[in-house]
């Protein structure tokens, strides 16, 4: 090795020291502090965006816990899984959190689980979680899982004696999971799934996919999609004249959904929390004040009214964290491993928590705590959801 | 203590130091500096293929995934260790770069950069859509590396794993590039032709370097998965691909230390941003990207050189060059030289040589000899088809009709470089050197085809021996032409006259049968022409073989034992140099033009 | 597949072709005159269709603070070079073509914005709108590193990218927009096989603009100078051609080619903040297949392309960009094969 190399790696070295000298810097706090990773920008930042709004109204609906302050800390992780675990070491190494939420996507939100059980601190997610058993014992989600949604579509394809479904969804984790949920469920209410059409989130046309759809002639479609992109198989079948019934997921459910998708999206099925219609619901319903409550603190914080599905969920993960910490006993010191492993506990103790969502049980074993009051069934009418 | 053991001893410091970090910073630097140090092992190949070799890939961060799902599916499906994993992952990552290479790497110019691109984009996609390999969802509790039933789980313990990865990845690019393939990598640059000219094969050379920086990618993406413990497809998206190559241009085009600095910098910056941009704006994820892409700016319009060139204007450091370790003064055994046939007997025999370009006849029927010991000139006037003559002699072209004779082979078919290993050696009209490299590198690539040290025995160290026999060899050539003490400059800071006496140089460190040079003085001025004509004589004492393209008669007249004097494709002349004057052929058709 | 399938595909495949063609001759021209790469070209797109929307929306398009900001620094950059020279003089002169002339679209856009406009104003003003952007950030990004090489000029672009298309995330929001179509309805050209108006004005527009651009190129002055810069130069330096002013007209061109693709894609497909960079492949694909010099071969390329990707959706749609990426490599290699370049490339040095 010559001496000119050792001279260049010297100078490298020094750069790659100084360039890291400013990262160890650490912080400590008495109060209870959250880790909140989600994806502000890259391709799932239109999901990240109403997470983060939605945390935004959690603290206003409720910033005091046992004289405690609740503060949250921010990350965002481009869409990127490898920067969401790299957040959620920063959050946890540096910033001392006692719990994190987060974030959009599955495959981010897999890492965190991981991470939350390597350094036991609790997760408390908004997105599905494949786990069980032990990996899922620090992590929770407030998504109603896939089956659940899945469930009520189907139910309500039965009743309208749907025997072919047609599905179409992202190229991505979510189109897969719908996917998968979708042809459990339709294998037991005896029904068809004959496409699996796929399309990317950037795509700017499917109309091929919507051209084998309507080859197959299925009774129904059902897009496995979410947000803006999610209108364009509609839009397509729209034009190819395709005249059965069409579903769509949860994830559909925006605003900005109804504004692209405009005629073509006329009479859409979707499953959703309770929080979407709460002025639909009877009064006897769980989630009827809570929405109401989430509409005030969402305005407060962000001067707009809600207008999404997203937002509520992250919303909830604040109200699951803000009760669990309210049963810790108030003398544990929060950003201590045993104010984490209490929380945790206090989390997997919720019962009955009525959220926007429906009503939270959280029991160790699973990361799902949403019951069938977690889903209905609502139907695009002149731009507005309506319950079915 | 010379001053390259004090240089070693200060090496220590950085090392040191980065052993101390798990010490010292929390889990999060720790990890931070993890994937610092599972970038650095992709961007160091990327500074080998793209930075130094010129094969710009956009998607080196396919190879990190195909590694990383490997090592993960084995894992996870069949139950197996990582250390199986390894070289699965390996070995899966060479296949598929073997045959992405031979699929791409005949592409030329701006094709070859935008079919990474395809693949770069199509591979994660591919990920996406097999079933199992978890489709988008990817695979998750992928067991940590261990060693004998310790666990290499947390983000300190695999610290050291990564770092000393990147330590042996980096020393043994070292190695390579100071090596025989080494140098022939830095010279790939220069083209097909010239690396043919020594017997390199550029196509197999480039597939090397390729497969390399595949399997750099490779021990990153089996460290992501066994580190990270889950995969799915978006961190091996064209976008990180993309990222790599930023990190690259940070650190400075083809300097391996500062593909380490650019790294440790991209990723630290973006670190530092997400921390420093949120006092400043309640947009700062979005804002985030649009800082990072001003800055880089920024360093394109300030530094193009890289943060290396930053640092080094002020730390005093010269990038590029600088002085290599001294050639040790202990005598070495000389490299093998080849068996010279007799003084007089037939070397090189041209019988009815014609070569048409469409319709246009440039040579036609031309026939010569040239015999072990002489000095033959083929002159002409300009458009009289030498250079073509020359191409085909040297099988840069392909004859239409004829037959050309190389110690007794027929040689009318063979590729440029068989030619070249037979022992014809030649120099080129356009100075073919390699700017960048040393005088005594680029004569030692004249060497070449007198080694045989591949790419592992060099990064790895084993060919010591040889590499001392091949400088030697270079020194003796550099003395032979009077440039001693000059061996470390850099060949691209010479006058045009010297440049062309280091490609004969070169030529002859090859060993040649005979040596063919191509218009020799053109362009020379007149003491230049007077200092080659002076190598030449000297040369031709020692009894070298020398075949003379040249457009200069008078150049040429001194020096030849013949002359060979074409016009118009065809041969009008042959005999001694004094008859050529007399000949009035030749006066009409070469004096006469020049006069 | 029967035989209607393959005409609403086809069709569908001319509708994305008639981008890749507009885009690819953009893209073609930029590189001839500049050698530049210009991988924003679908970031530009981008801007022109949201800056639509938001101006169908009734709402200010951002696009205005953009492009002043953009406009304050190529101006400010121009008078300290000039300054730095001590040619004063040629400061207002600056002044006015980067400071002042990018503006004048932004006036209108100012006053008329939130109120209701009739489509042909709104389109005019959002293309008018986007125009200076290319030349500006090329001013801002190439102009200093010009006689970079290929691969530093490829880099400077890819950042300019994601520069881009931060500041549209950051400008413009994350979801998606779609405009009004121009026109509705649908042709009937056979039994049970119809096109869009939509589509056919897709089309109809890029015929006819690629046209109008081939004869710019071949009979106009100002086509010979871009030609003849792009051809040598040196050469065109020394007959009184300035590079520098010939590149920046080549990027108004493009400014202008990326705001109507953007415009005729708008009303068919939802636009993101990053929707640009594909487009800007896809159009790159059939650029090359051009060998980025010949406009004719890459209409051939658009039209492949837009095919490819068109019957690939339907083939497997989750594998459409592997298809059409995949299916690049051998168009490459039978591109690199006639193609009359010798084996001596231009060796670079950065």
């Amino acid at each position: 090795m010559g001496k000119s190399h050792i001279r260049h790696l010297l100078a490298g070295a020094a750069l790659a020291v100084g360039a890291t000298l400013a990262l160890g810097q650490s912080a400590w706090a008495a109060d209870i502090k959250i880790g909140f990773i989600t994806p502000l920008s890259g391709p799932i930042a239109s999901q990240g965006i109403p997470f983060s709004k939605g945390m935004a109204a959690g603290q206003k609906y409720v910033s005091e816990v046992n004289g405690r302050k609740i503060e949250f800390i921010q990350l965002d992780d481009a869409s990127d899984p490898s920067q969401t675990a790299r957040n959620a070491r920063k959050l946890i190494d540096e910033d001392k959190v006692d719990v994190i939420v987060g974030t959009g996507g599955v495959p981010g939100a897999m890492a965190l689980a991981s991470i939350a059980s390597e350094a036991k601190l609790p997760l408390v997610s908004f997105t599905p979680l494949f786990l069980s058993g032990d990996k899922a014992a620090w992590s929770v989600t407030t998504a109603q899982p896939a089956s659940l949604m899945i469930d009520a579509v189907v139910d309500h394809m039965k009743k309208d004696g749907v025997k072919t479904i047609g599905y179409i969804g992202f190229s991505d984790s979510w189109g897969d999971l719908a996917y998968n949920t979708l042809l459990k469920s339709a294998e037991g209410a005896g029904m068809e799934v004959v496409t699996n059409e796929r399309y990317a989130r950037s795509d700017t046309s499917v109309t091929g996919q919507a051209l084998k759809i309507v080859a197959a002639g299925p009774d129904a479609v059902i897009g496995g999609t979410a947000g803006t992109p999610g209108a364009l198989p509609y839009l397509a079948l729209a034009d190819r004249g395709y005249q059965g019934a069409i579903y769509g997921t949860h994830g559909i459910i925006n605003p900005d959904f109804i504004r692209v998708a405009g005629a073509s999206a006329e009479g859409l099925l979707a499953p959703t929390g309770p929080v979407v219609v709460a002025d639909q619901l009877p009064d006897s319903h769980p989630s009827k004040v809570v929405a109401a409550e989430f509409a005030a603190a969402y305005e407060a914080a962000n001067g707009e009214a809600p207008k999404d599905a997203f937002s509520a969920y992250a919303f909830d993960a604040w109200k699951v964290i803000a009760d669990a910490a309210a049963r810790v006993p108030a003398d544990m010191e929060p950003g201590t491993p045993e104010y984490r492993a209490a929380l945790r506990d206090a989390i997997f103790e919720t019962k009955d928590l009525p959220v926007t969502h429906g009503v939270l049980t959280f029991k160790p074993g699973s990361p799902y705590g949403a019951d069938d009051r977690a889903a209905v069934m609502v139907k695009l009418e002149n731009g507005n959801w309506v319950l079915q | 203590m010379n001053a390259t053991s004090k240089n070693r001893l200060l090496l220590l410091v950085p090392v040191i130091a980065l052993a101390a970090v798990p010490f010292v910073f929390g889990s999060f630097t720790v990890s931070l500096f993890n994937d610092i140090g599972m970038a650095a092992l992709v961007v160091l190949g990327l500074v080998l293929l793209s930075g130094v070799g010129g094969v710009t890939s956009f998607g080196q961060a396919a190879f990190v995934g195909i590694a990383a799902y490997s090592s993960a599916w084995l894992n996870t499906h069949l139950g197996l260790s990582p250390w199986i994993g390894l070289p699965f992952a390996l070995l899966v990552t060479t296949v598929s770069a073997v045959l992405i290479g031979i699929l791409t790497l005949r592409l030329g110019g701006h094709y070859l950069p935008l079919s990474t691109i395809a693949w770069g984009l199509s591979v994660p996609l591919l990920f996406g859509n097999i079933a199992t390999l978890g489709r988008h969802s990817g695979i998750s509790g992928i067991a940590p590396i261990s060693v004998g039933g310790w666990q290499f789980s947390s983000s300190e313990a695999v610290f050291y794993v990564i770092w000393i990865l990147v330590g042996l990845v980096t020393v043994f690019s070292y190695r390579l590039l100071d090596s025989r393939m080494g140098r022939v990598i830095r010279a790939v640059r220069g083209g097909k032709v010239l690396l043919a000219s020594f017997g390199a094969d550029i196509f197999r050379v480039r597939l090397a370097l390729f497969v390399l920086s595949a399997v750099f990618a490779a021990f990153s993406g089996w460290l992501y998965a066994h580190a990270n413990r889950f995969v799915s497809p978006a961190p091996f998206s064209l976008h990180a691909s993309i990222d790599y190559m930023f990190m690259m241009v940070v650190g400075g085009l083809g300097q391996l230390a500062g593909g380490i600095a650019g790294t440790t910098i991209v990723i630290a910056l973006k670190s530092v941003l997400q921390d420093i941009l949120p006092l400043f704006s309640t947009h700062a994820a979005q804002i985030q990207a649009v800082v990072f892409a001003i800055l880089f700016i920024l360093l394109l319009h300030h530094a193009r050189g890289g943060v290396l060139s930053l640092a080094s204007r002020f730390i005093g450091t010269r990038s590029g060059g600088g002085a290599p370790a001294a050639i040790s003064g202990e005598p070495v055994e000389p490299l093998p030289r080849r068996a010279l046939p007799a003084k007089g007997e037939v070397l090189l025999s041209v019988d009815g040589v014609s070569k048409h370009f469409k319709g246009l006849i440039a040579v036609n029927q031309v026939g010569f000899d040239v015999r072990a010991g002489e000095i033959v000139g083929l002159i002409g006037p300009n458009g009289a088809g030498k250079s073509t003559m020359f191409n085909l002699l040297t099988g840069t072209l392909n004859l239409t009709a004829g037959r050309i004779a190389f110690l007794g082979k027929d040689i009318s078919g063979k590729s440029q470089r068989d030619i070249a290993l037979m022992g014809m050696a030649r120099t080129f009209q356009h100075v073919k050197l390699r700017p960048q490299m040393s005088i005594l590198d680029n004569i030692a690539l004249g060497a070449h085809a007198r080694g045989r040290a591949g790419y592992l025995s060099g990064g790895f160290g084993f060919d010591a021996q040889e590499e001392r026999r091949i400088r030697a060899e270079a020194m003796h050539q550099i003395e032979r032409i009077g440039l001693a003490g000059r061996e470390h400059e850099l060949a691209g800071s010479m006058p045009l006259g010297t440049q062309r006496i280091i490609e004969i140089a070169r030529a002859l460190a090859s060993d040649p049968v005979l040596l063919i040079l191509d218009e020799p003085a053109a362009g020379l001025r007149k003491g230049e022409k007077q200092a080659l004509g002076d190598l030449l004589g000297r040369l031709r004492a020692e009894g070298v073989t020398i075949l003379i393209v040249e457009h200069d008669m008078d150049f040429v007249m001194k020096l030849v034992d013949r002359l060979v004097v074409m016009n118009f494709g065809t041969k009008l002349f042959e005999g001694a140099p004094q008859d050529a004057r007399a000949d009035k052929g030749v006066r009409a058709a070469y004096l006469g033009d020049a006069a | 597949m029967s035989w209607d399938i393959a005409s609403i595909l086809a069709v569908d495949g001319m509708a994305g072709a008639a981008i890749y063609l507009l885009a690819g001759i953009g893209l073609v021209l930029v590189f001839s005159v500049t050698r530049v790469i210009y991988v924003p070209f679908g970031d530009v797109a981008v801007f022109s269709a949201l800056t639509l929307a938001f101006i169908e929306a009734g709402r200010v398009p951002p696009t205005i603070g953009l492009v002043a900001t953009l406009a304050a620094l190529a101006t400010l950059m121009e008078v300290v070079r000039f300054a730095g020279l001590r040619e004063f003089a040629r400061i207002p002169k600056a002044v006015f073509y980067w400071g002042i002339l990018p503006l004048l679209p932004c006036v209108p856009a100012w006053i008329f914005a939130g109120s209701e406009m009739p489509a042909l104003a709104a389109i005019a003003l959002s293309l008018a709108l986007v125009v200076p952007i290319a030349p500006l950030t090329a001013r801002l990004v190439y102009h200093p590193i010009a006689d970079a090489s290929v691969l530093v000029l490829l880099i400077a672009s890819l950042v300019l990218h994601f520069l881009m298309s931060g500041l549209g995330l950051l400008f413009f929001g994350p979801e998606g927009f779609r405009t009004r179509p121009f026109v509705q309805g649908t042709l009937q050209l056979a039994p049970g096989f119809s096109v869009s108006f939509q589509i056919l004005l897709m089309v109809g527009a890029a015929i006819v603009l690629a046209g109008l651009f081939f004869l710019a190129f071949e009979r106009t002055m100002i086509g010979k100078a871009l030609r003849a810069t792009a051809v040598n130069r040196v050469g065109a330096q020394l007959v009184g051609i300035r590079p520098a002013a010939t590149a920046t007209l080549a990027y108004v061109a493009v400014s202008v080619l990326a705001g109507i693709v953007g415009i005729l894609i708008a009303p068919s497909t939802t636009m993101y903040y990053d929707s640009g960079l594909i487009i800007g492949l896809k159009a790159f694909v059939a650029a090359i297949i051009g060998g980025l010099n010949s406009y004719p071969l890459t209409a051939l390329g658009a039209v492949a392309v837009g095919m490819l990707e068109s019957f690939a959706s339907f083939w497997h749609g989750a594998l459409k960009d592997v298809i059409v990426f995949s299916l690049l490599i051998p168009a490459l290699l039978v591109r690199s094969h006639f193609s009359s370049h010798s084996d001596e490339e231009p060796e670079e040095e950065v």
